[in-house]
């Protein structure tokens, strides 16, 4: 990235001396080149092919959130005058991680994480690749384990789906 | 309704409503009930002060199931008044906000309470701009926001005990990410000690005296 740069920049200063000697052309054009840098590439699958399935969560990009996108955590610590955002945010990660571990391969889409107030409420959206009886026993095992990791009333709420849904192929 | 009568839960609004028509007095000196939820653990106990601030995100709520029968004691006490109860809901989400107003607005109906003013105070942005990038490129940075909507439900003339049924039916049915703040304008009778201004008994005194 850097050495782009470099060469980016060296072509933007000829340009800019190709620009001051030919000042008396009007309407000169300019090239403008942008640092890789510049773009944005957080929680985004770039446009190829047109054979990746995606989910609508992973085709709408973050600037869509609170317009066509919902939250995956809801809690209040990020309200004005509410504070505890740091503790939530690692609690979150902590517990997408072990979820993603517990039941790998079997999430069909990202976790919603709800809290209410001293309840943790953990929505999935599971696909049917184990028996019944072992979702049981899993679902089970990380409410009693996250229960008392957390000192606090946890729930879990899964949704069966027979395959991913896909909203578009990018 | 006698002493020994038992509510089973809190929302059996027509119940309550009933009893509470009944039951209460605005004067004080009157026979009050206090409802006592036996499950949850509430900060709102009766505080003499004028105005109380208590937000629910710092409130520790027991378990959301497993609530059992509540029962009514009747005590001699005089109930505290209020004159204003101010409930100001706070949300990421505008929707949210607009239909937990409609159910607010509906529960404190159904009681039969004066919804003196609902309204929106101007949302907050909360704006950010940081690095894009881990190591130099001090020129690209982004940007993010944090927006919190406001709306604000004020019910006039409500006694204590009906305050904290509505307070807790509110709170229970709390959405998620909404964080609420509650103040409270209680009425208290003028102490005996300021009933007279001292000029007026001095006054009295002097033409005693005389």
């Amino acid at each position: 990235m850097a050495a782009s740069l470099r060469h980016s920049t060296l072509f933007t200063t000829v340009c800019r001396q190709l620009n001051s000697t030919l000042w008396l052309n009007v309407g000169g054009r300019s090239i403008h080149s942008s640092a890789v840098c510049c773009k944005n590439r957080a929680a985004r699958i770039r446009v190829g092919k047109g054979d990746r399935p995606v989910t609508y969560e992973q085709a709408l990009h973050p600037h869509q959130i609170a317009h066509r996108k919902g939250w995956l955590s809801q809690h209040t610590s990020n309200l004005q005058g509410e504070d505890g955002a740091a503790d939530r945010t690692v609690e979150d990660l902590f517990i997408r991680r072990l979820i993603y571990g517990t039941f790998h391969g079997c999430l069909a889409d990202e976790l919603v994480i709800k809290r209410r107030g001293n309840l943790l409420v953990i929505c999935a959206l599971m696909l049917q690749k184990l028996p019944p009886h072992k979702y049981y026993f899993l679902v089970g095992y990380t409410e009693e384990l996250l229960s008392h990791f957390y000192k606090c009333p946890v729930k879990m709420e899964i949704q069966m789906l027979e395959e991913k849904s896909v909203y578009k192929y990018l | 309704m006698t002493a020994s009568m038992r509510i089973a839960s809190v929302r059996l609004l027509s119940k309550t409503r009933h009893y509470f028509s009944s039951e209460v007095a605005v004067q004080p000196g009157a026979r009050t009930v206090h409802h006592q939820p036996a499950s949850t653990r509430f900060v709102f106990t009766s505080v003499r002060c004028n105005v109380c601030l208590i937000p629910v995100a710092f409130l520790h709520k027991g378990r959301a199931y497993g609530t059992q029968s509540s029962s009514v004691t009747v005590t001699e006490e005089p109930d505290l008044l209020f004159q204003k109860l101010s409930v100001l809901v706070k949300s990421h989400d505008k929707a949210v906000l607009d239909s937990y107003e409609f159910f607010a607005t509906l529960a404190a109906k159904e009681l039969g309470l004066t919804l003196a003013k609902v309204f929106e105070p101007p949302k907050n942005i909360e704006r950010l701009t940081l690095l894009k990038s881990v190591h130099i490129f001090k020129k690209h940075r982004v940007q993010y926001e944090m927006r919190t909507h406001y709306r604000c439900i004020e019910i006039s003339r409500i006694t204590g005990s009906t305050s904290r049924v509505y307070l807790e039916y509110i709170q229970r049915n709390l959405p998620e990410g909404v964080a609420m703040e509650v103040t409270k304008t209680a009425i208290e009778k003028v102490p005996d000690h300021i009933q007279m201004p001292l000029w007026s008994v001095q006054s009295q005194e002097k033409q005693g005296s005389q």
